[in-house]
C-alpha cells in the first residue's frame, strides 16, 4: 500500500467548506510538491496529514494508520511524520541543541547523550555544527529553518512534510534551505512540499500536484505540469506565476 | 515523585491536618469572644495582652466557677456574628441587653449598667440635640450609641455615618468630618482622660445594661456559672475593686506606658513585640497565600487554556466567581456562612478560613492571567511540539509553560504584592495581622499619626523587599 493514501477528503470551517473531496496517494521515496493560489487550502491539507486540524470528512491512512479510527495513537503516528512550517517554529526558550532533543529524550526514543550525538550529527548535515549551543533568536531565518529540519529529522520520521519552508526567507537564505531539501530527497525520504519555488518543484519532485478552490485539479511528472498544462486554471497560474 | 510535588502534597496535608485538629478539639474549654478596641472594657495592654473591666470581671468569674476559656479578641460585630454563626461559645463586649438580641442571644444578668452621651471636638459650639440638624453623625456599629442615635435621628434630621472602630470614629469627630458621636459614658470618660480631644456635652441616656451572650437555647450551663460567679464576685468586693481600677485611672498606669514613651522611636520600641508578631502573621498569610494562590492560579490558566469547552467553562466561571465578589465578603462567607452552611457545630480557625480567602481571590486574578499569558504563547509553538509526536501535556509543560510563566512574571510580581496589602482585610475576621495591630495599639493610646505612619513604613519596607527579591528571580530567569 501507499504511504499516504487520501480518499475524499473535506475540511469546513463553519460554512466555508475550504477542502472538497481531495483523493491522493504518496508512494514510498516518492517527492510530490504542491502548487496554487493563495486559499486554496494546501495548508489545511497538509495540516489534516498529521492531524493540526480534524478532517470533517474522509479518510487518511499514513504507514497503515488510519487517522480517522478512534484508537489510532496520533502520538504514534506523528513520530513518523516530520513537519516543517513557514515560520520554523523553534522553541525560543532552547537552545539549538535542546530544541533537537527534546522530543527524542522526552518520547524515551534516545537517551539524552545519544540524542546531543545525533542532534549534532543533523546539525552537521545541515551545515551548522557550529550552532549546537546558540540561541534561537540569534540565527538568521535560513539557519533557523535549516534547525527547524533537523528537529523533525531527529524523530527519524518516515514521511516529511513541508508548508512553504522558503517562503519567509530573504532571498540569499532560500538556497541553503532548498539544498537540505535536495539532499533529503536524493537520500530517499518521503516528502510533501507545498512550495511557490517552481524551480525546486521542477527539478525534485516526482509529482506536482496543482490545487485550487479546495480541489485537485491537476497531477502530474513536473515536465508536464510546467511545460504542458491542461485546465485553463493552471494555465492561468502558471502565467501569474511567471510575471511575477 | 518530583520535589515540588512532594512539597504540594506535605503542604495540603497540613492544612487538612491543621484543620481536623481545631475542629475536633476543645470540647471543655469554651470560646469566648470579645471586642478589641472598647477601652475601658477590653483593650489591649502593652505586650498585647488584653485587659479592661470585661475582662477581669470574665476572669474573676471563671477562676470563682472553674470555667476553662479561651478568649478570643475580634471586633464587635464579627464576635456578634460568630457568636450566632455557633464558631464562639460566648460574647463580653460591653454588649447592651436588647429586645431585638434577645430573639438570638440567652443573655446573663446585667453586670454593668451605662448610658449613651453625646461627644464633640473640644472647639464645637454644639451642645443641644437640636444644633445636629443637617450634620453628620458619627457611629460605631451594634453599639448602644448607634442605636440611641438612630431613635432621634428623624426628630433631629442629622446625617449617620458608621464605623467599626471607636478611634476612627473618635478621630472623624476631631477633624470636624463628623459634628459628633455617640458613645457609652464609661468608654467616653476613659477615652477623654487618655487624650482624646473630644468633650461630653450631655447626660446620659438610654440608659442600658450589659451582659454576657451565649446563642439562644446553647450553653445554659455556662451561662448559669457565669451569673453564680457574678453575685460571688459582687458580693466579695472584686467587682468594685475591678471596675473602680479602670474608671479611676488614667490608661498610663493601666498599660505600663510612660510619657516619654511617646515619641516615634518610644513608641516603636514599646510596641516592638506586638508589631512584631502582627508582622509576623502578615508574612505567614502572604506567603502561605502566595503559594497556594500560584498552584491555583497555575491550575485554573491550564484548564483555561485546555481543547474543548469543560476545562475553559470551569476556568472562566471559578475566575468569575471569586475575582468579582470583594475580598472581605468572600472572607465573612468562609468564616461565618460557610460553617453555618454546613451546621453541626463545624468550625473554621479564623487563619485557615483567611488563607482560603486570599487563596481563591487571588488565585482567580492568577488564574486569568495565567491564562492569559498561555494565549499569548504563538499557537505555532503547540503545533510544532505535537508535530513532533509529544503528548499535549508534555507539550505544555515542556514548550508552553516556561514560555507563559516568563511573560507572566511581572504579573506574578504585580499579584505578590497585592496579595501582601490584602491580607490587612482579613482583620474583619479577627486576624491579628499588621493593620489590626496597628488598630489595637492606637485603641489604648490614640496616637494615631505615629503609628499609621510606622506601619506604612514596614508595608513599605516588605514590598521593596519582595520587588527587589521578585527582580532578583526574574534576571536569573532571563
Ligand atoms: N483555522 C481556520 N479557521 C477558519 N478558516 C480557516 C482556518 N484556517 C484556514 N482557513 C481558511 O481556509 C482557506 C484555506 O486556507 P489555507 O491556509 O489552507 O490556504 P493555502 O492554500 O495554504 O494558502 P497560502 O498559499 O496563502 O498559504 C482560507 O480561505 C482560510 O481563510
Ligand atoms: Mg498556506
Amino acid at each position: 500500500m501507499a504511504k499516504v493514501v487520501v480518499k475524499d477528503l473535506h475540511k469546513s470551517y463553519g460554512d466555508n467548506e475550504v477542502l472538497k473531496g481531495l483523493n491522493l496517494e504518496v508512494e514510498d521515496n516518492e517527492v510530490v510538491c504542491m502548487i496554487g493560489p493563495s486559499g486554496s487550502g494546501k495548508s489545511t491539507f497538509l495540516r489534516c496529514l498529521n492531524d493540526l486540524e480534524v478532517p470533517t470528512k474522509g479518510q487518511i491512512v499514513i504507514s497503515g494508520y488510519d487517522l480517522s479510527d478512534k484508537g489510532t495513537n496520533i502520538n504514534l503516528v506523528r513520530e513518523n511524520i516530520g513537519m516543517v512550517f513557514q515560520h520554523f517554529n523553534l522553541f525560543p526558550h532552547l537552545s539549538v541543541l535542546q530544541n533537537i532533543t527534546l522530543a527524542p529524550v522526552q518520547l524515551g526514543k534516545e537517551s539524552k547523550t545519544e540524542a546531543e550525538k545525533t542532534a549534532r550529527h543533523l546539525l552537521d548535515t545541515v551545515g551548522l555544527a557550529d550552532k549546537a549551543d546558540a540561541m534561537p533568536k540569534s540565527l538568521s531565518g535560513g539557519q533557523k529553518q535549516r534547525v527547524a529540519i533537523a528537529r523533525a529529522l531527529a524523530m527519524k520520521p518516515k514521511i516529511m512534510l513541508f508548508d512553504e519552508p522558503t517562503s519567509a526567507l530573504d532571498p540569499e537564505m532560500v538556497g541553503d534551505v532548498l539544498d537540505v531539501m535536495k539532499r533529503l530527497a536524493a537520500d530517499g525520504m518521503t516528502m510533501v512540499v507545498v512550495t511557490h519555488e517552481m524551480g525546486f518543484a521542477k527539478e525534485v519532485a516526482d509529482r506536482v500536484v496543482f490545487m485550487a478552490d479546495g480541489l485537485i485539479q491537476e497531477t502530474g511528472k513536473p515536465k508536464d505540469i510546467f511545460e504542458n498544462p491542461q485546465s485553463p486554471r493552471l494555465q492561468d497560474f502558471l502565467q501569474k506565476v511567471i510575471n511575477v | 515523585m518530583k520535589k515540588w510535588q512532594v512539597a504540594v502534597v506535605m503542604l495540603l496535608a497540613a492544612v487538612g491536618s491543621w484543620f481536623s485538629l481545631n475542629t475536633h478539639a476543645q470540647a471543655k474549654t469554651y470560646t469566648i469572644a470579645t471586642d478589641t478596641t472598647f477601652a475601658p472594657f477590653e483593650f489591649q495592654a502593652k505586650g498585647g495582652k488584653y485587659k479592661g473591666i470585661d475582662i477581669d470581671i470574665l476572669k474573676a468569674i471563671a477562676k470563682k466557677e472553674h470555667i476553662n476559656y479561651k478568649l478570643k479578641a475580634i471586633s464587635f460585630g464579627a464576635a456578634v456574628q460568630q457568636l450566632s454563626a455557633n464558631q464562639v461559645d460566648g460574647v463580653i463586649a460591653g454588649m447592651n441587653i436588647t429586645a431585638e438580641r434577645k430573639k438570638t442571644f440567652d443573655f446573663s444578668n446585667a453586670y454593668y449598667t451605662s448610658g449613651v452621651v453625646m461627644a464633640v471636638a473640644k472647639d464645637s459650639k454644639i451642645k443641644k440635640f437640636s444644633q445636629l440638624k443637617g450634620k453628620t453623625v458619627a457611629l460605631k456599629t451594634g453599639t448602644a450609641g448607634a442605636a440611641y442615635a438612630k431613635s432621634i435621628q428623624s426628630k433631629y434630621g442629622f446625617k449617620i455615618k458608621y464605623f467599626n472602630d471607636s478611634n476612627n470614629m473618635y478621630n472623624d469627630v476631631k477633624v470636624g468630618n463628623s459634628a459628633a458621636c455617640f458613645e457609652d459614658y464609661p468608654v467616653m470618660s476613659y477615652g477623654i482622660k487618655n487624650g482624646i480631644a473630644l468633650k461630653i456635652v450631655s447626660k446620659q441616656y438610654a440608659a442600658g445594661d450589659y451582659g454576657f451572650a451565649v446563642k439562644k437555647g446553647k450553653n445554659a450551663a455556662l451561662l448559669k456559672k457565669f451569673n453564680a460567679g457574678l453575685k460571688a464576685i459582687k458580693a466579695d468586693g472584686t467587682y468594685k475593686k475591678i471596675v473602680n481600677k479602670y474608671l479611676k485611672s488614667s490608661e498610663a498606669s493601666l498599660t505600663g506606658e510612660t510619657a516619654s514613651s511617646r515619641t516615634f522611636v518610644g513608641l516603636f520600641t514599646q510596641n516592638l513585640g506586638t508589631i512584631g508578631s502582627g508582622l509576623w502573621m502578615t508574612l505567614e498569610l502572604t506567603v502561605i497565600s502566595i503559594i497556594l494562590a500560584t498552584i491555583l492560579g497555575l491550575i485554573l490558566g491550564v484548564l483555561g487554556v485546555m481543547p474543548g469547552k469543560i476545562g475553559p467553562a470551569i476556568s472562566s466561571t471559578i475566575i468569575y466567581l471569586f475575582r468579582g465578589m470583594p475580598l472581605m465578603v468572600l472572607a465573612f462567607f468562609i468564616y461565618i456562612g460557610f460553617p453555618d452552611l454546613i451546621g453541626h457545630g463545624f468550625k473554621i480557625p479564623a487563619f485557615v478560613a483567611g488563607m482560603i480567602t486570599l487563596m481563591l481571590n487571588e488565585g482567580a486574578y492568577t488564574g486569568a492571567f495565567v491564562k492569559g499569558g498561555f494565549q499569548a504563547v504563538d499557537d505555532g509553538q503547540m503545533e510544532a511540539a505535537r508535530s513532533l509526536g509529544l503528548p499535549y501535556w508534555t507539550a505544555m509543560r515542556k514548550v508552553i509553560m516556561p514560555q507563559g510563566i516568563r511573560i507572566m512574571i511581572p504579573s506574578f510580581i504585580n499579584q505578590f504584592i497585592i496579595t501582601l496589602k490584602d491580607t490587612s482585610i482579613l482583620s474583619v475576621i479577627g486576624i491579628v495581622e499588621l493593620t489590626q495591630t496597628g488598630t489595637l495599639i492606637i485603641a489604648r493610646n490614640f496616637e494615631g499619626f505615629k503609628i499609621w505612619l510606622m506601619i506604612a513604613i514596614i508595608y513599605l519596607i516588605i514590598i521593596t523587599l519582595l520587588t527587589w527579591l521578585s527582580n532578583w528571580v526574574q534576571r536569573r530567569i532571563n
